[in-house]
C-alpha cells in the first residue's frame, strides 16, 4: 500500500503547499473581475457565467460515488440506488444528490493517469500532465480571466479552504499573473484585518491613501517595476475588497438556508461559495476533505461523503431557486479515484484508470452520463477521456473556446491542451 | 581611466597609507566592478551612477543591520564631508551588534526556512548563530559546526538544529545539503537521475546521504532531547524508478567534486566504542556522519566555495552569479563566470572571512550604483547588475525598519535607560517583529525568493493592530517627536528623514502642512501621514 | 474443562480456505461448525466433523453480525490430529454433533437473516430489515429469546429471536454503534459507539443504566477530518465478571491506518475500565477480543500481518504472529482452539491444547 511511489514533493512531483495558500502579488496593473454593487441574481444571470468547483481532496472513491458496481469482487459493501433519472444509478451513499441528477452530468470514462496526490491535482487543476519547466494556469485562474467582467471589486478566484486563516496563493494563476491568482478565505472566515479599526474615520483613511499614493507615483516614475506595482495594487484590491465585506458573511444568510446546507463546516462553506459567487466573484473552489482512504475506506466514506451529499444537493436547490444555475458551472473533481481492489486494511488506494467527475449546471446536457467501465470497475471501456478532456469541456460549458491562445510573452499557448478535445456528449 | 566616486577614491587612497600595497593591487572590490564592467559592452554606457549619500546609507544600515538609519545617523551621514565616509560606514556597520543580528536571521531562515522550532530550542539556534557572525567566525568552520553537530553538548546544542529540526529526515536533510551548500537542487535524483539538468545523478544524492544513512535519533524521533547516535553499519541503495531492469545500486559516502570516503577495515568485534544496547546511544568506532562536516565545508571544495560566494554575493546584490542560487550546472552557467570564481577563491583565501568579503562587496562600485537608472538608458537585464535592483525588505527588515522609522525602537530604548543593552532592545522589539514574520514569511520549509503583495499582508498593513501599535505616538517615537516641532518643514524633514532617509521635497513638505491643517490633533494628523510613509512603495523595498 | 490448555503452546491445527476476503468468523456453541463471512457477500459454513465446506446465501452485502441460540450440551475438545480428512491436512476428533440451531447474521444492507444453522444447506428462514445503513453486530441473549442489532443508524434494537418481531429499540447513542452483547447472566445489554461510549442498558426498562468509558478507542484525526474508532470486537467473561473491547488506540494517522490495537477491559460490578496492550510495539487494529474461561484475555488483530496477544491479567506474556491480517476472532465453546477471518480468504484454526509432550522453549 504505497502512499505514493516518491516520496518526492518537488515542483515537479506535487502541487506545492503554497499553491494552497497564495497570494497575489508582483505583475499586471489593473482590477479584478467582478460587479460594481451587488448585483442581483438577475443581473448575474445576465452578466456572464461563473463557475463553482468542489475538490474532493485525497481522491474520492468513484466506487462509492459515481459509479458503484455493487456485489463484485471490487464493489465492497454498499448499494447502487436509482436517481431522479430512470437508468442511471449511483452509490446509495449520496441519496440527495441522487435526486438532483436529472440537473446533473456524469463523466464516467476518466483515465488520468497518474496516481500521485500532487501531479493528479495538477492534471484536474490545469487540464495538463505536470510539464518540467512550464507552469500553467489553475482552472480559477483561467475562469477569472476568460469570465470576469473587468469591472469585479472582489477577487475573481476564491478557495475556500477547510482550516486556516485567510491567504494568498501567488502560484495558482502562472503565467496569467497574479491578478487571476486565488485569495484563500481559511474555513470560510473573512480575511483577517479586513474592516477598518476604530479611531480611523473615513476621511482620515482617504486622506492617508492619497498620500501614500503621492509616494509612489514619485518612486514610480524612475523606480516603477513589476514589483512596484504589485504592492501600489494590491493596496488598490484590498479598498475594494474591504468595500465589499460583507459577501464574506454568511451569517447574512436566511437561517433556514443555513440549515439546508448543514450546519457543519462543509454545509457553511458551499453557501458561502454560493453567496461570494452571487456577489459577482468568478470562480469559487471549496475543498471538503479528506479522502485518501487507504484504511477503512467504507467507514470513512460513509463520514465524508455522509458531510457531502446534501449540502451538495442543497446548493444545486439553492443555485437552481436563485436562477443561477443555468450561469454556474458546478465540477465535484478530486485528484483521481480509489482502487477498485480493496486491500488487507479495507481500504482502497490511489486508482487514475478508470474513475469518474460529476458536473452539474450551465452549458451541460442535464441527466446525462458519458464512458463506461468494466463490470467490476477495473477499466474503461467505452468513452476514455483525461484531464485535458475535462478541461476542454468545462470551458465549453461556460461559452469559452478552449482552442484559443493565451499569450504569455508574447508567444502563444492554447488554453486546454491541444491533444484533448470537449466531451461534446454532455454538452447542451 | 575609470571614473571613480571621490570618497571612493579617497578611501582606496586611504587603504594604501594603512595596509600592504599587495591588497590595494589585488582589492576585490575593483576586480569586481572589472569583471562586472566587462559582462556587457554596452554596461558603461547603460549603468547607473553611484547612488547618493541617502540611497548609499539607507541601502547599506538595511543590508547590514536590518533596518533604516536614524534620522541623527543620515543627518550626520549628509553632513559628513569626509571622502572616507562610505567605507567607514560600512565598516561601522559591519562592526555592529545589529549586523551580527541581522546576518544571524538570514542565515536562520537561509537554513531553517521558517520551520517550526522542535528539538532544538529558537533562543540557543539564534545564539549560536548571533555569536559567531559577532565574532565573524570563518564561513567554513561556521559551518562545519552545524553539519557535525550531534546535539549531545549542551553548550552547542543550538548548532544541532539544521538536523534536529529536520528531524535528521535523509530526504530533507540530503536535499538541503546539496541546494544550500553546493548550489544542487538534486531533490529528483531521489528516485532518478535527474530529467532535466544532466548534471545531477542519482550517485550523488545518495552520496551525501551514505554519510548520515547510519544515524538515527536517540533514543526516539520524538522526545524534544533526542540527539543523533550513529550505528557502525549500514548501506544506501537505490534503484532509479526508470530502470526496467530495478538494478540496486549503492555507493560509499562522497560529495559532488571529490573523492569517495570509503569506510576503513575495521576489525570485528571491535566496531563500537561503545555497543548498541537497550536504552544505550551507541558510538562506533568510526563515525560517517564525523567526516560529512570536513568532506563538504572546506576550501578545497570547489562547489561548496562557489556556493558560499555566490549566496553571500546575493545577499548584498538581491540575486546570485548564479541564479536561481540551487541550480548551479551546465546548462545555467554563471552570469560572470570569472567573477564568481574570483569571489570563491578570494572567499576561501582569505579564510572564508564573511565581513571582508561583504565589506569588499559593499565597496564595490557595482553594489554603490544607484537604483535609478539614467532615463535614456538600455535595460541591460537584472543579471548584469548595471542598476542596483530593488530588494523587497524581508519580513525582518520590514518590522525592524518599520520600528526604527516610526521610533518605536528610539522610545523602547529610551524606556530601558540604564539598562540598555544589544540583547535588552532585542528582548522588546522580537514581540514586535513575530507578526511580520507570520504575515510576510514564506510557509515552513518554503524559499523566500519571490515578492508577493497579498490581501493578508496589505490588510495587515492598513488595518492590522501591530503596524497601528508601532506608529501610534509615545514618550520619544516620531509622532511625539514632529508633533513638538512647531517649523511644519523641520517636522516634515523629521519624518522623512526618519521614515523615508532623505529630505522631502517641497510638493511633500506641502502635503505634510496640508495634512496638519485638516485635522485639528496634531498627533492624530501625523499618526497618519507615518502610516503613509512606511506604506508606500519606497519604504518597502531597499533600493 | 478436563483437555489441559496451554497457550503458550498456541499453533497452526488447521486451515480452511475460501476464495474472498474474510469478515467475521465465530463457531456454533456446540463447536462443531465454523462459520465465516466474506466480501463476496456469503457466509461459509465449515464442517467440523466432516470437512465439509457449505455456502449459505442470503445476504447482498457484507456480514459482520454473527449470533447463535445457545446449546445446553457443553462442548467437547477441539481435537486436531494429523490424519487427513476432507479438510486437509489435519483431522478434528471429537466435536459433539450439533442439534439443530438458529443462526442470526446482520449485514452492512441492514438487513438480519434468520437461518438453520445446522440445516444441510442452510437457507434464509427470515430476512428483516434491521437498520438504517449498516448492521454492525449481532448477539443473542443467553436465553435465547432476544436478538440484539446494532448499526450505523445509532440505533440497538432488539428482536424476538422466536418470530423476528421487534421488541423494543435502544436510542441513545449518538454516532454508529459497532458493537453489541448481552450480558450472560443479568437482563443487560451493553453497545459500544464509534466514540467509544459503551452503554450499559437494563431490558427490563430499555433505559441507560451507566455509561462505561472506552474513549481510549476513538479519535477524530484533526488532519483528515474523520473519525476513527469503535469497539471492533466485544465479550463478556462467561461469568459476566469482565467485559472487553478492543478496536484501535493511539491513532497518528487515521487514513493510513497508523495506530495500536488495545484491548479496554471492564470490571463489570464498579465500571473501572483496565487497558491490556500488547508488550511489543505493533501497529494495527484489534478485531476480535474474548476473555477465557481459564482466565486469560486473548485478543487478534492486524494490519499488514496479524497477530494473536494473550494477556494474563493486564500482563502481555504471549504473542502468535499470523501471516495475515486478522478482520475477527473467535474462541471456540470448549475453549481448546480459536479461529482468526484472515483477509486472504483463509480462517486459521490454532489449537490452545497442551501437546502430549510439552513444546520445548
Amino acid at each position: 500500500m504505497d502512499h505514493c511511489k516518491y516520496a518526492c514533493g518537488t515542483a515537479e512531483h506535487a502541487v506545492s503547499r503554497r499553491s494552497f495558500l497564495g497570494a497575489a502579488a508582483a505583475g499586471v496593473t489593473g482590477v479584478l473581475g467582478g460587479f460594481t454593487a451587488a448585483a442581483s441574481a438577475r443581473d448575474l444571470a445576465k452578466a456572464g457565467k461563473r463557475v463553482l468547483t468542489i475538490f474532493l481532496s485525497g481522491g474520492v472513491s468513484q466506487l462509492e460515488t459515481w459509479d458503484p458496481k455493487p456485489n463484485t469482487d471490487t464493489g465492497g459493501p454498499f448499494r447502487a440506488i436509482p436517481t431522479s433519472v430512470p437508468g442511471i444509478h449511483i452509490s446509495e451513499l449520496l441519496p440527495h444528490t441522487a435526486k438532483q441528477m436529472t440537473r446533473m452530468a456524469i463523466v464516467r470514462g476518466v483515465n488520468t493517469a497518474e496516481d500521485e496526490h500532487g501531479r493528479g491535482a495538477v492534471i484536474m487543476l490545469t487540464g495538463r500532465r505536470t510539464e518540467p519547466g512550464i507552469e500553467y494556469p489553475h482552472f480559477g485562474a483561467v475562469a477569472a480571466k476568460l469570465l470576469g467582467t473587468g469591472k469585479a471589486e472582489l477577487p475573481g478566484h476564491i478557495q475556500i479552504h477547510p482550516g486556516g486563516g485567510g491567504s494568498f496563493n501567488k502560484q495558482d494563476a502562472a503565467f496569467l499573473g497574479p491578478r487571476y491568482a486565488s485569495v484563500v478565505v481559511g474555513d470560510g472566515k473573512p480575511p483577517a484585518d479586513l474592516f477598518r479599526p476604530a479611531g480611523l474615520t473615513t476621511e482620515a483613511d482617504r486622506q492617508r491613501e492619497e498620500l501614500r499614493q503621492k509616494l509612489n507615483s514619485r518612486f514610480a516614475k524612475s523606480r516603477r517595476t513589476a514589483m512596484t506595482e504589485a504592492y501600489a495594487e494590491s493596496y488598490d484590491q484590498a479598498a475594494k475588497v474591504i468595500a465589499r465585506g460583507d459577501a464574506f458573511d454568511v451569517t447574512k444568510e436566511d437561517p433556514k438556508l443555513a440549515d439546508k446546507y448543514g450546519r457543519h463546516d462543509f454545509g457553511r462553506h458551499l453557501l458561502l461559495a454560493r453567496r461570494l459567487l452571487e456577489h459577482g466573484v468568478t470562480f469559487v473552489n471549496v475543498q471538503h476533505t479528506n479522502y485518501d482512504t487507504h484504511h477503512e475506506n467504507f467507514d470513512f466514506h460513509i463520514e465524508q461523503l455522509g458531510e457531502f451529499d446534501q449540502p451538495f444537493a442543497a446548493l444545486l436547490d439553492d443555485l437552481a431557486d436563485r436562477g443561477m444555475l443555468d450561469s454556474t458551472l458546478v465540477v465535484v473533481m478530486s485528484e483521481f479515484g480509489r482502487t477498485p481492489r480493496i486491500n488487507h486494511l479495507y481500504g482502497r488506494d490511489h486508482w487514475s484508470k478508470a474513475w469518474s467527475v460529476a458536473l452539474a449546471g450551465c452549458g451541460l446536457k442535464a441527466g446525462s452520463v458519458v464512458g463506461k467501465t468494466n463490470a467490476n470497475g477495473t477499466a474503461v471501456t467505452d468513452r476514455e477521456v483525461n484531464g485535458g478532456h475535462l478541461f476542454h469541456t468545462y470551458l465549453r460549458a461556460v461559452g469559452q473556446d478552449p482552442t484559443k491562445n493565451f499569450y504569455p510573452n508574447d508567444r502563444p499557448v492554447p488554453i486546454a491542451d491541444p491533444k484533448a478535445s470537449a466531451i461534446t456528449e454532455i454538452l447542451a | 581611466m575609470r571614473l571613480l566616486p571621490g570618497d571612493r577614491l579617497f578611501a582606496v587612497l586611504f587603504a594604501s597609507l594603512c595596509t600592504a600595497p599587495a591588497v590595494l593591487a589585488d582589492g576585490l572590490s575593483d576586480r569586481i566592478d572589472s569583471l562586472i564592467a566587462a559582462g556587457h559592452r554596452d554596461y558603461a554606457a547603460n549603468a547607473a551612477p553611484i547612488a547618493g549619500d541617502d540611497e548609499f546609507l539607507r541601502r547599506a544600515t538595511l543590508d547590514l543591520s536590518g533596518r533604516v538609519p536614524t534620522a541623527t545617523e543620515i543627518r550626520t551621514f549628509l553632513a559628513d564631508r569626509s571622502p572616507l565616509k562610505r567605507v567607514r560606514a560600512i565598516d561601522s556597520l559591519l562592526a555592529s551588534a545589529e549586523c551580527a543580528r541581522r546576518l544571524e536571521q538570514y542565515f536562520d531562515v537561509m537554513l531553517m526556512e521558517r520551520r517550526r522550532d522542535g528539538k532544538v530550542t529558537r533562543a540557543a539556534w539564534e545564539e549560536f548563530l548571533r555569536s559567531s557572525f559577532a565574532a565573524n567566525k570563518p564561513y567554513d568552520v561556521l559551518v562545519r559546526e552545524i553539519l557535525s553537530a550531534d546535539g549531545t553538548n549542551p553548550a552547542t546544542r543550538g548548532a544541532a538544529k539544521f538536523f534536529l529540526d529536520r528531524d535528521l529526515d535523509p530526504q530533507i536533510v540530503t536535499r538541503d545539503i546539496a541546494r544550500l551548500f553546493f548550489g544542487h537542487n538534486i531533490q529528483c535524483s531521489q528516485c532518478h537521475d535527474h530529467p532535466l539538468v544532466e548534471d545531477y545523478k542519482q550517485d550523488e544524492y545518495f552520496g551525501i546521504q551514505a554519510f548520515f544513512n547510519r544515524t538515527f535519533l536517540f533514543p526516539n524521533s520524538q522526545a524534544p532531547t533526542a540527539v543523533i547516535a550513529e550505528k557502525a553499519e549500514g548501506e544506501v541503495s537505490f534503484t532509479s524508478v526508470f530502470d526496467k531492469a530495478k538494478l540496486v545500486k549503492s555507493t560509499a559516502p562522497r560529495v559532488p567534486g571529490r573523492s569517495a570516503v570509503p569506510d576503513p577495515k575495521i576489525e570485528k568485534g571491535k566496531e563500537y566504542a561503545v555497543a548498541p544496547a537497550r536504552d544505550v546511544r551507541p558510538v562506533p568506532n568510526y563515525s560517517r556522519f564525523a567526516r560529512l562536516a570536513t568532506t563538504i565545508a572546506t576550501g578545497d571544495n570547489t562547489a561548496f566555495r562557489r556556493t558560499a560566494a555566490n549566496r553571500w554575493w546575493a545577499f548584498l546584490m538581491g540575486r546570485g552569479l548564479i541564479h536561481p542560487l540551487d541550480q548551479d550546472h551546465t546548462a545555467n552557467p554563471p552570469s560572470h563566470p570569472e567573477l564568481l570564481e574570483l569571489l570563491a577563491d578570494e572567499f576561501a583565501a582569505h579564510k572564508f572571512d564573511v565581513k571582508w568579503l561583504l565589506r569588499e562587496i559593499a565597496m564595490s562600485r557595482t553594489y554603490q550604483r544607484s537604483s535609478e537608472p539614467v532615463p535614456s538608458s538600455k535595460d541591460l537585464g537584472p543579471d548584469r547588475f548595471a542598476v542596483a535592483p530593488l530588494k523587497p525588505l524581508t519580513p525582518e527588515q520590514f518590522a525592524y525598519a518599520l520600528m526604527q522609522a516610526t521610533g518605536f525602537t528610539d522610545a523602547e530604548r529610551t524606556a530601558l535607560g540604564a539598562n540598555f543593552s544589544d540583547a535588552a532592545l532585542h528582548a522588546r522589539l522580537a514581540p514586535n517583529a513575530a507578526p511580520f514574520l507570520n504575515v510576510f514569511g514564506a510557509r515552513p520549509g518554503e524559499t523566500e525568493d519571490k515578492f508577493a503583495a497579498t490581501l493578508d499582508q496589505t490588510l495587515f498593513l492598513k488595518h492590522g493592530g501591530t503596524v497601528r501599535n508601532l506608529i501610534a505616538p509615545r514618550a520619544g517615537s516620531l509622532v511625539d517627536r514632529a508633533a513638538k516641532l512647531t517649523d511644519v518643514d523641520a517636522l516634515a524633514d523629521e519624518l522623512f528623514l526618519s521614515v523615508l532617509t532623505r529630505l522631502p521635497t517641497t510638493d511633500e513638505r506641502k502635503d505634510v502642512a496640508d495634512a496638519l491643517k485638516t485635522v485639528p490633533n496634531r498627533s492624530v494628523a501625523l499618526t497618519e501621514v507615518v502610516w503613509a510613509l512606511v506604506a508606500s512603495a519606497e519604504f518597502r523595498f531597499n533600493h | 474443562m478436563a483437555a489441559p490448555i496451554d497457550f503458550k503452546q498456541t499453533r497452526v491445527g488447521l486451515e480452511l480456505k475460501h476464495t474472498s476476503p474474510l469478515i467475521g468468523c465465530r463457531f456454533d456453541p456446540s463447536g462443531r461448525y465454523l462459520f465465516v463471512s466474506a466480501q463476496d457477500d456469503t457466509l461459509q459454513r465449515f464442517d467440523l466433523l466432516t470437512g465439509r465446506k457449505t455456502a449459505m446465501l442470503g445476504h447482498q452485502s457484507w456480514v459482520r453480525g454473527i449470533a447463535f441460540s445457545p446449546t445446553t450440551a457443553e462442548a467437547g475438545p477441539l481435537h486436531l490430529s494429523p490424519p487427513a480428512n476432507g479438510l486437509g491436512a489435519l483431522a478434528l476428533v471429537a466435536a459433539r454433533p450439533a442439534s439443530s440451531f438458529t443462526l442470526v447474521t446482520g449485514d452492512y444492507h441492514g438487513k438480519l437473516i434468520w437461518w438453520d444453522g445446522a440445516a444441510d444447506t442452510p437457507a434464509p428462514v427470515r430476512t428483516v430489515l434491521a437498520h438504517d445503513g449498516w448492521c454492525r453486530a449481532v448477539a443473542m441473549s443467553s436465553d435465547g429469546k432476544t436478538v440484539a442489532s446494532c448499526g450505523n443508524d445509532h440505533l440497538v434494537k432488539l428482536w424476538s429471536a422466536a418470530d423476528g418481531k421487534p421488541v423494543r429499540t435502544l436510542e441513545g447513542h449518538d454516532s454508529p454503534v459497532y458493537n453489541v452483547a448481552f450480558h450472560p447472566t443479568g437482563s443487560r445489554l451493553v453497545s459500544c459507539d464509534l466514540k467509544g461510549v459503551i452503554k450499559d442498558w437494563d431490558l427490563s426498562t430499555g433505559k441507560v443504566v451507566r455509561e462505561l468509558d472506552a474513549k481510549v478507542l476513538h479519535k477524530y484525526d484533526t488532519g483528515f477530518r474523520a473519525d476513527i474508532g469503535g469497539a471492533r470486537g466485544m465479550a463478556f467473561s462467561a461469568d459476566g465478571a469482565t467485559l472487553a473491547c478492543t478496536g484501535i488506540t493511539n491513532v497518528s494517522n487515521a487514513f493510513a491506518g497508523i495506530g495500536n490495537p488495545i484491548v479496554v477491559q471492564f470490571d463489570w460490578k464498579d465500571g473501572k475500565p483496565k487497558q491490556l496492550k500488547p508488550k511489543e510495539a505493533y501497529q494495527g487494529t484489534g478485531w476480535g477480543v474474548a476473555l477465557h474461561p481459564a482466565g486469560f484475555t486473548i485478543a487478534a488483530g492486524g494490519a499488514a500481518n496479524g497477530r494473536i496477544w494473550f494477556w494474563v491479567g493486564d500482563e502481555n506474556v504471549h504473542k502468535v504472529d499470523v501471516p495475515v491480517n486478522c478482520h475477527d476472532m473467535a474462541v471456540h465453546p470448549s475453549g481448546t482452539a480459536l479461529a482468526i477471518a484472515g483477509h486472504n480468504g483463509t480462517a486459521i484454526i490454532y489449537t490452545m491444547l497442551a501437546a502430549a509432550t510439552p513444546a520445548k522453549k
